[in-house]
């Protein structure tokens, strides 16, 4: 396949799959705030390229001088594959933003939505707006 | 895109013999196929609406037909979903096959939210989905077994012919214990009827049937489309960092990470 092809093939997939995210048929995720959505900045403790999701666990400094550490749920590897990540797109002590939708409970996670990298380019979790999943 | 099969592989004949044969229109450039069979060879994925795209009646199956299921697994299957729609509302969903790391089986996979990779080769079409990467095997032009006879599974025990253009599947033999298709109730009885054509080179659909005795008054028929992902290459898919668990009341919740 020529580079054209496959640059293609990447684009119709992503558009595809775009709103897809990382559901399952069956997967909902309820314990997230899709409404109130926060924008986080730190750096990446751990990052694992795994099934069924991807993880970014991130240092947050906060106000009083102490740093949150937060757990980031994303889409899975091949989702994600699917519209530009790469295994090696995150490395631990990255500095990054990530826009996500909060744990409900309150709790230092939740599930991203778009990840700002180092280099300034922005990468979507392809989450649906919203993040409305029929069952 | 295939490779072309190796020298023993007699039944192979050319495009053109076996578009002649089969009078099916088989997609500029692909490879040779076996002989008699329409090429639905390739990886495909469910026809999501594009954003910004016009509608293609083609790829709109409309909403899920309603299962016409008898009365008492109608208020199962009823009650089930207001559990969870309650569930989801306090943030703390019941904890699917997905949150638990298990695969959703048939005939749920055939959704194929992540892709389908058709294969042929004589006497059986395999059917992978990659997430999971659970694979079905139709066995072509084998006898079908009994009900309650076949080793209950996740994917049960297919069956298939070609009836003119279109792969006809005959599945028995799934596990009542996996949940069904969107947690519609279904038993040991379970028969999935499909037939799976091109309706367009790039355009597969899947009509299915399922029969189930025990569970619905009627058959209950749905479809389903997916579009061609021209030279898209499978990804692995194994489900070995599960941070979702779930608790005593079976709420699922994110493990948060060791730091």
């Amino acid at each position: 396949m020529t580079k054209e092809a496959s640059a293609q093939a990447a684009a119709l997939c992503a558009c595809a799959l775009a709103w897809a995210g990382p559901a399952l048929a069956h997967h909902s995720f309820a314990m997230f705030d899709h409404v109130h959505r926060v924008t986080i900045s730190g750096t990446v403790t751990r990052f694992d390229w795994t099934n069924p999701h991807v993880y970014i666990d991130l240092a947050v400094p906060d106000a009083k001088g102490g740093v949150s550490r937060y757990t980031i749920e994303c889409a899975s590897p091949n989702v994600l594959t699917r519209v530009g990540w790469k295994f090696n797109t995150v490395r631990v002590g990255d500095k990054v933003s990530a826009l996500i939708n909060p744990l409900r409970n309150g709790e230092p996670g939740g599930m991203l939505e778009t990840l700002t990298t180092p280099d300034g380019k922005t990468l979507s979790d392809s989450n649906p707006p919203g993040g409305v999943f029929e069952r | 895109m295939r490779m072309k099969p190796a020298a023993p592989f007699t039944q192979v004949l050319s495009l053109s013999a076996a578009l002649a044969l089969s009078g099916v229109t088989t997609p500029a450039g692909a490879a040779d196929t076996i002989a008699g069979q329409p090429d639905i060879s390739g990886v495909w994925a469910h026809a999501f609406p594009r954003p910004g795209q016009p509608a293609d009646p083609r790829l709109d199956t409309g909403p899920l037909p309603s299962p016409p299921l008898k009365p008492a697994y109608m208020a199962e299957w009823t009650a089930l979903r207001a559990k969870q729609k309650a569930a989801d509302e306090r943030g703390e969903p019941t904890a699917g096959l997905e949150a638990r790391c298990l695969p959703d089986g048939m005939p749920s996979l055939m959704f194929a939210i992540y892709p389908l990779e058709v294969l042929q080769t004589p006497g059986r079409v395999t059917i992978i989905e990659e997430a999971f990467s659970q694979t079905r095997r139709v066995y072509l032009d084998e006898p079908q077994g009994k009900v309650g006879d076949v080793e209950p599974g996740y994917y049960g025990h297919s069956v298939g012919h070609w009836d003119g253009d279109a792969l006809v599947v005959d599945t028995l033999g799934l596990k009542e214990s996996v949940p069904g298709y969107r947690d519609i109730p279904h038993s040991d009885e379970e028969h999935i009827i499909e037939r799976i054509r091109l309706i367009d080179p790039d355009i597969l659909e899947d009509q299915m049937t399922v029969e189930d005795p025990k569970v619905l008054e009627r058959p209950w028929s749905f479809r389903f489309v997916y579009r061609r992902m021209k030279g898209y290459h499978m990804l692995e898919y194994v489900c070995e960092n599960n941070r979702e668990y779930t608790d005593q009341n079976g709420g699922t919740h994110l493990q948060l990470g060791s730091h």
